[in-house]
């Protein structure tokens, strides 16, 4: 589901349309929006840098964490953000959000520490959170200077919208969220709201003007009004290790598709029961016949069998004068496209 | 008014729809929307269907099995105050066709966008919203566009439309200004009131609290919802026919009545939303699909001819 998400981001907006947004969403019963965030972040970065996605830039909005942290993040992920500066930028909105620092040193009662405003060539701070047109040039000027000009486009991260909104109002939060989205440069953009700091309406509003929206909800429902019972302690404590993954897409054709996925990990059997599978049409190279996966076991478990049944054989260096079908996958993580969907270009 | 899903644009495919039709009908038109530039929505606005023989543009009668916007058709009712003598459409450009029969609601063809001089001409107007830090402006190029329709006793020569879309749209600056926004929803009916005019307001609901929502809608003299259909929805695909086609589905809440105490009472209030072979907008009433005949209970409503799988004894 996960990389439904990158995937839609990674593809970016089509002519004439909106960019797809993201809003990651979480509360305090079930915190693990910020994970979220930063797998989405990490494997788009990865696509951009390896030059498989529309956007060939990426600006992130540094609101609740500094940019070091991305930067390190992104480092041990194994992206080198530095090397590849000219892919990936920070606005630093948390160093000096409101610009009280440069004030202070101004009157000469604050000496600046050397690290938080040490020259960075991914990092730009801004100090004026309050007013969200400034916030929006400074992000489209960043990404424009990544990107050029023209019709290459950049995608946009901003780690917390709640800072954003503890500054400035909501219509104009969502003007420049949407500013953004209709921006014909900006390939996709991406969130983070911790849904219980806001009243429903914020929520509300944040979903409106997003393509997708992935909610993270525990796992257990601890009962309510019984908050002292140790019942209830082990639970909230379970719902801390594991949640529910809830992803709303809305699809161009005009429909809602709702995916939910009932653990954020996949436990080691099933990540090497997923390794295991061999999709059909992959090029084994060995000169040998192949036998076309039927779907119901892996090739290392029917090697020494002639499986009854859908299974067929197919010729490979003795018939090169015949067609064949070589597959490539784009990554390992990549599943088939089983969400490909003829209707995708059908624009309502 | 018109109810917006979040998750849908369908209220889109109704404004594309009314927009085109005063277009085609040569009413001038008011569109106000939260973009930047509305302008650029005109684009997509569709064109008529033309009809198999290329000859007029009377829609095909076997299409009419379905209900063809029936809903909309009860709302927008101004049909009635057009005398036969009063049109004047260029046979080539409106919508009348060559017998002299009037077409008062076209069949759309949303692949095919509508000729540009629909649009080139002076009467189309557009207004953004999004940066207005209150609605005097939007209130103002109402009046001014509707004070070109003055109801006088006798014929309507001519009537005008407003579109406004997404009237509560979060980037507007002035969408935190409840009561403000419902001052002006009253302004803009003694307005349309007034005047040889319609209009029609599209809004997300789930972004006013709720007593603002239920006074909206209680303003609203014709009330419609939208809303998004579910993918991939195998219950859904199983009780309705036709889930495939369907994108969403149509609420009719209240019809227009003025200056009557005789209710409209309407066969169905719930129509799917089809795009048949993705170009034409469809409303259908909603079809059960057939339930098992061994059982003995009934099929669905009307319009339904698919057989069960199964034959029963009362199978016909």
């Amino acid at each position: 589901m996960a990389e439904s998400i990158c995937r839609l981001l990674r593809d970016g907006a089509l002519e004439g349309e909106h960019a797809p947004a993201l809003t990651i969403k979480d509360s305090i019963a079930s915190p693990f929006g910020f994970h979220v965030f930063a797998h989405v972040l990490s494997q788009l970065s990865s696509f951009i840098l390896a030059g498989k996605s529309q956007s060939r830039g990426l600006v992130v909005v540094c609101f609740s964490r500094s940019p070091s942290f991305y930067l390190e993040l992104l480092k041990n992920k194994g992206i080198d953000v530095v090397s590849s500066d000219k892919r990936i930028q920070t606005l630093d909105c948390y160093s000096d959000p409101l610009g009280w620092k440069s004030r202070l040193t101004e009157t000469g009662n604050f000496m600046a520490c050397s690290h938080e405003t040490s020259i960075s060539r991914t990092t730009n701070v801004f100090k004026d959170v309050k007013h969200m047109d400034k916030l929006y040039n400074s992000i489209v000027e960043l990404g424009k200077g990544l990107v050029g000009g023209g019709k290459i486009r950049f995608s946009v991260a901003i780690d917390s919208v709640d800072e954003m909104l503890r500054h400035a109002s909501m219509s104009s939060v969502s003007g420049l969220l949407s500013k953004l989205r209709s921006h014909d440069q900006v390939s996709s953009i991406f969130w983070l709201l911790h849904s219980d700091l806001h009243e429903a309406k914020v929520t509300a509003v944040l979903e409106y003007l997003s393509s997708m929206v992935a909610g993270l909800e525990p796992l257990h429902q601890p009962a309510n009004g019984q908050r002292g019972d140790m019942e209830n302690f082990s639970l909230i404590e379970h719902n801390l290790k594991k949640g529910k993954f809830h992803v709303r897409f809305k699809r161009r054709n005009g429909r809602v598709r709702v995916m939910v996925q009932f653990s954020l990990q996949l436990s080691e059997k099933e990540r090497i029961d997923k390794a295991n599978v061999v999709l059909p049409f992959e090029h084994q190279g060995n000169g040998k016949p192949i036998q076309i996966y039927d779907g119901r076991r892996s090739l290392a478990d029917s090697k020494h069998e002639r499986p009854v049944g859908a299974t067929e054989t197919v010729q490979t260096s003795e018939d090169s004068g015949r067609g064949e079908i070589i597959y490539y996958r784009d990554s390992d993580d990549e599943m088939p496209d089983s969400d490909e969907d003829p209707d995708d270009d059908l624009d309502i | 008014m018109v109810m917006e899903d979040a998750e849908a644009p369908h209220h889109m495919l109704l404004l594309r729809n009314f927009m085109a039709q005063g277009l085609v009908h040569n009413q001038p038109l008011l569109y106000a929307s939260p973009a930047r530039d509305p302008r650029g929505f005109l684009g997509t606005l569709p064109s008529p269907a033309a009809s198999k023989d290329n000859k007029s543009y009377e829609t095909d009668p076997d299409q009419s099995k379905n209900l063809q916007e029936k809903g909309l058709r009860i709302a927008w009712q101004y049909k009635k105050y057009f005398g036969e003598n009063q049109l004047n459409f260029d046979g080539q450009k409106g919508s009348l066709s060559l017998d002299g029969k009037h077409e008062y609601s076209n069949e759309f063809d949303l692949r095919k966008p509508l000729d540009r001089h629909f649009l080139n001409r002076q009467h189309v107007d557009c207004v953004s919203i999004q940066d207005s830090p209150d609605l005097s402006v939007l209130r103002d190029r109402c009046s001014t566009f509707s004070s070109q329709f003055p109801r006088n006793d006798g014929s309507v020569s001519c009537a005008g439309r407003i579109a406004i879309q997404s009237f509560c749209a979060p980037q507007c600056a002035y969408s935190n200004m409840e009561w403000d926004m419902l001052s002006f929803i009253r302004s803009l009916k003694s307005m349309v009131r007034s005047s040889n005019s319609v209009a029609i307001i599209t809004f997300p609901p789930s972004l006013l609290s709720p007593s603002f929502c239920k006074r909206w809608q209680h303003m609203a003299d014709t009330l419609l919802s939208v809303k998004a259909i579910p993918d991939e929805d195998k219950d859904l695909a199983q009780l309705l026919t036709g889930y495939q086609e369907m994108v969403g589905f149509l609420n009719v809440h209240k019809v227009a009545r003025i200056n009557t105490q005789v209710p409209v009472i309407l066969e169905a209030t719930t129509f799917s939303i089809k795009l048949q072979k993705r170009r034409y907008l469809v409303l259908e009433c909603l079809n059960q699909a057939p339930v098992d005949g061994s059982s003995g209970t009934s099929y669905g409503t009307s319009g339904s001819c698919s057989g069960s799988s199964k034959a029963g004894n009362l199978d016909f």
